[in-house]
């Protein structure tokens, strides 16, 4: 395969003592399209999303854009361009949301330190923030403290922050978890802006009637394992796929 | 073989109390999930009682005492004692600790430095500072082993304290009582659901505490004489122990405790060899707990168990700062007015005041915006001060250059006790920059052959012929000298606000509200630390230069760790968020203007440290933003209030304004 841009995962496993979390776990993501990953609840979705961003020990490998990043440090990951958000929001909720996106896009270190002491502050990089925010629909709530924000802004403000200073792929935690139907099928379209402007877009959601709109492809997992990868049309019929969610009865109304 | 044998036992004196105070330690926290740091102080009172108790016959309380005419027996002395520290166990719990169960880390931490304060205080006050004997009733002898003969005392005395031990490892093991405090630590409704309240475990663990720290002081001190400063800070040590048994394990801390204490007393017996340098033969026993936590960190590897890490922990606010030049230059002219106007020792409190507001500063930058905690500010000052010693003196280092080099040696410092904080926080962080703060306060300043017990000289600043000294003659505070304080506590205070309102600033806060969320942001969040943890040190570092400068020789007794925790306190006092709250603890620091004013004036100078904790205790517990940002909080209110008012009389086009979500 010549063509490496995008996201490589090659079997991911994880580990948690004798459980297995993720067992070869592959998956690809290329620029522009919307892959989604779902599966009924301790499929082990969230933690896929870890061992891909560094936050969980794992075995397998990792390529972006051709460079192996699976032995990178989670900050490292971010600025070789994955980026994610997270299932409860984790924003910073004593920063407002603009201060919450210029986290994302200045890098913290000693030269920033001298820059702050003895430089300009900069306003570049205001810009960046601002058409993130634009993208979201969030640019009411810039000066806003983050925990103030209603749960649904609370989550675009962490999709925003993600994609804030360009990333080649965006991994998405449940960003639909706790929204209404309007707000859901909103998130969609902006979704698809996103990864119509560039990057790569992983989404993982329990919304099925999201992910299989809106998704170009589908993985599901079960109990670690990955049980089907395709056409998210021949997921809704695939047999395992559908004993998976009726596993579960509470998902069974979604699908 | 022989000798090593005898001072290995005679190291068991040690071990006990760390034993006794470390068991109390892991059943406080077994129970509460907090640590309590003036677990030794506790103790130190109650031994207190029996010492008075057993040589005048009179029973000392906080407030008041009781002549009982002859000194009672050996036995009631003990009953009465151990009642009065079960009795001060409770009061510590249902005053200090229950109050603060819901708080951040940082303000269970501040309630619990702020007892020992308070504490250590009292036991100043009411039993004076001097060592009192304290009685041996442990029948004493020697058995003779390998040709050297063994005190049994020591042996006896472990015993007991190990059997104490023993019975808290049966309590939380085997009784329903004590396997419900073991639950209530992982999640506080489980205790519930056993039918026992929370807050009666914990009051009993804190009671149990007290009772075994106290045996082990008691019966330790009848080695040593009893010395409040020495043992209310065995705690350190006994809490190195506790951290080696990982929080949990009695039989690891009962091992972990002996072997400190025989090491230490071994050190005693190597340093006296003729081969062993000369400079490190006072101080090392005291760098080897923070070496061993360090070592145990390191090789384990893992994180340290941390009791509700899922929950959300409660910092106060931080208003990012703005550069407001009406208001800046309008303190500034107040400052130098006020100096100008003062003379002798007023200004010289003024100008203490001025140097305290930075290491105020010192604890906004790396507890208010990095929500790192750490106790060892005061050696970071300390070291910039020693060093300065030599460099004005020794090497003839001309003024602005020795201050900013010792300030980048404390720096340098400040960055190696960060090195911790990359695999535990909270208040585990605190326990280890404590361990390093006694470790530099006994190997450097209190070694004589390091620090010179005649002080360490200090060469006068000048700058282009300008003379900065601040004594001449009769003039032991002059003008020149308080100026150049308060001109480079404006650069300093400037260079904070560059650092708080950029870049850096937001990244600090940002790994202080979430570290994952930081790291899955770009955030390198271990330089972040390093550096926080070094602009942190490098401000502690010019305060302790301008602390040198200001006595005119170094003396160790300005940076003790002691001292360190009451800046601590006024630093949260003030409010530990903001430069206003720096600038208010500076005003009440120790030997700060308010410290005069109260000797000068109402002559209330020896309670300064009691008010200090008492004050403490309820600032942690009532209003965790501390002086300035309830006056903040007052201000906005108002403010909030009169926009509302003329909201109110506004045609009604304002009310979509009033109807935005207001920030607090």
């Amino acid at each position: 395969m010549s063509d490496t841009h995008g996201l490589y995962a090659r079997e991911l496993t994880v580990r948690y003592g004798g459980l297995v979390a993720n067992s070869a776990v592959s998956i690809t993501v290329r620029p522009g399209e919307i892959v989604g990953l779902i599966g009924p609840n301790g499929a082990g979705k969230t933690t896929f999303v870890d061992a891909l961003t560094g936050f969980t020990p794992m075995t397998g490998e990792i390529t972006l854009d051709g460079r192996a990043i699976d032995a990178l440090p989670p900050h490292e990951r971010r600025a070789a361009g994955l980026s994610r958000t997270w299932q409860s929001g984790e924003l910073f909720g004593n920063l407002s949301t603009t201060e919450n996106l210029l986290v994302a896009t200045r890098r913290a270190g000693w030269t920033a330190l001298a820059r702050d002491v003895f430089g300009r502050h900069r306003r570049t990089g205001r810009e960046v923030v601002d058409a993130a925010l634009e993208m979201v629909g969030l640019v009411d709530v810039a000066d806003t403290l983050a925990r103030d924000l209603s749960l649904g802004q609370q989550k675009l403000v962490g999709v925003a922050r993600a994609a804030a200073g360009g990333c080649t792929v965006l991994l998405l935690d449940e960003p639909a978890a706790g929204l209404d139907s309007m707000e859901s099928r909103a998130l969609a379209l902006r979704l698809r802006s996103i990864a119509d402007a560039g990057p790569g877009i992983l989404l993982i959601d329990h919304d099925m009637s999201l992910v299989l709109n809106v998704c170009d492809r589908v993985t599901v997992l079960e109990f670690g394992k990955q049980i089907f990868t395709g056409d998210p049309g021949a997921a809704r019929s695939d047999p395992r796929v559908v004993a998976a969610y009726l596993g579960t009865p509470t998902e069974v109304g979604h699908v | 073989m022989g000798t090593v044998l005898q001072f290995v036992v005679l190291g068991l004196g040690l071990g006990a109390v760390y034993i006794g105070l470390g068991s109390g330690l892991l059943l406080v926290h077994r129970a509460t999930g907090m640590i309590n740091f003036a677990q030794g102080a506790i103790a130190t009172w109650g031994a207190y009682v029996f010492a008075e108790l057993r040589n005048t016959g009179t029973l000392v309380f906080p407030i008041g005492s009781v002549d009982l005419g002859e000194p009672p027996s050996t036995a009631t002395s003990l009953v009465i004692a151990l009642a009065t520290a079960i009795a001060l166990g409770f009061a510590v719990h249902y005053l200090a600790f229950r109050p603060v169960r819901q708080n951040s880390v940082l303000a269970q931490v501040v309630v619990s430095v702020a007892l020992l304060i308070t504490i250590q205080a009292l036991v100043v006050l009411r039993f004076g500072p001097n060592k009192v004997d304290v009685e041996s009733f442990v029948p004493g002898g020697t058995v003779t082993v390998l040709g050297a003969s063994i005190p049994t005392r020591e042996l006896l005395i472990a015993l007991v304290v190990v059997v104490l031990a023993a019975l808290v490892w049966c309590y939380l093991r085997f009784t329903r009582i004590g396997i419900a405090t073991r639950a209530a630590s992982e999640n506080e409704r489980a205790a519930v659901l056993m039918g026992f309240s929370p807050s009666w475990l914990a009051a009993i663990a804190q009671a149990g505490a007290a009772f075994v720290g106290t045996v082990a002081v008691i019966l330790a001190s009848s080695l040593t004489g009893l010395n409040a400063d020495y043992f209310g800070l065995l705690v350190i040590p006994a809490l190195a122990v506790l951290l080696v048994a990982r929080l949990e394990s009695i039989p690891i801390l009962v091992v972990a405790a002996i072997g400190l204490g025989s090491f230490q007393s071994l050190i005693g017996l190597l340093v006296t060899q003729p081969w062993w340098p000369v400079w490190a033969q006072s101080g090392l026993d005291q760098v080897i707990p923070f070496a061993v936590v360090m070592v145990i960190l390191f090789v384990t590897g893992n994180r340290l168990p941390t009791r509700g890490s899922t929950q959300q922990i409660r910092l106060p606010d931080v208003p990012i700062p703005r550069m407001r030049p009406v208001v800046a230059i309008g303190l500034l002219v107040a400052a130098g007015v006020a100096l100008a106007l003062t003379e002798g020792t007023i200004r010289f409190g003024l100008t203490t005041s001025l140097i305290l507001s930075l290491l105020a500063l010192s604890y906004v930058v790396l507890t208010g915006y990095l929500g790192q905690i750490s106790l060892a500010q005061s050696a970071f000052a300390g070291a910039a001060g020693f060093v300065l010693s030599k460099a004005s003196v020794d090497w003839g280092v001309p003024f602005p250059v020795s201050m900013i080099l010792c300030a980048l040696l404390a720096t340098a410092l400040g960055m190696l006790v960060a090195l911790p904080a990359f695999r535990i926080r909270g208040a585990q962080l605190a326990i280890v920059t404590l361990a390093a703060g006694l470790g530099i306060e006994r190997f450097i300043f209190n070694n004589y052959s390091l620090s010179p017990p005649e002080g360490n000289p200090i060469a006068d600043a000048s700058l282009f012929g300008l003379d900065l000294a601040v004594r001449e003659g009769r003039d032991l505070s002059r003008l020149s000298f308080s100026l150049m304080v308060l001109v480079i506590v404006a650069i300093v205070v400037w260079i904070f606000v560059r650092v708080a309102s950029g870049d850096m600033g937001r990244a600090f806060l940002a790994v202080r509200a979430n570290e994952r969320a930081a790291e899955s942001s770009g955030i390198n969040v271990r330089r972040t630390k390093v550096i926080g943890f070094a602009l942190s040190a490098f401000i502690a570092g010019i305060a302790g230069c301008l602390i040198g400068f200001s006595r005119g020789q170094l003396s160790a007794e300005s940076f003790t760790v002691m001292a360190g925790l009451q800046l601590l306190a006024v630093a949260y006092l003030g409010g530990i968020t903001t430069i206003g709250g720096s600038l208010v603890a500076g005003l009440i620091g120790p030997l700060g203007i308010s410290y005069v004013l109260m000797r000068g004036f109402l002559d209330l100078g020896e309670y300064y440290e009691l008010v200090l904790g008492l004050a403490l205790i309820l600032t942690a517990i009532l209003n965790p933003v501390g002086i300035a940002g309830a006056t903040h909080h007052q201000i906005e209110f108002i403010r909030r209030k009169l926009a509302r008012r003329r909201a109110d009389a506004a045609p009604p086009v304002d009310v979509a304004l009033r109807e935005e979500p207001t920030r607090v």
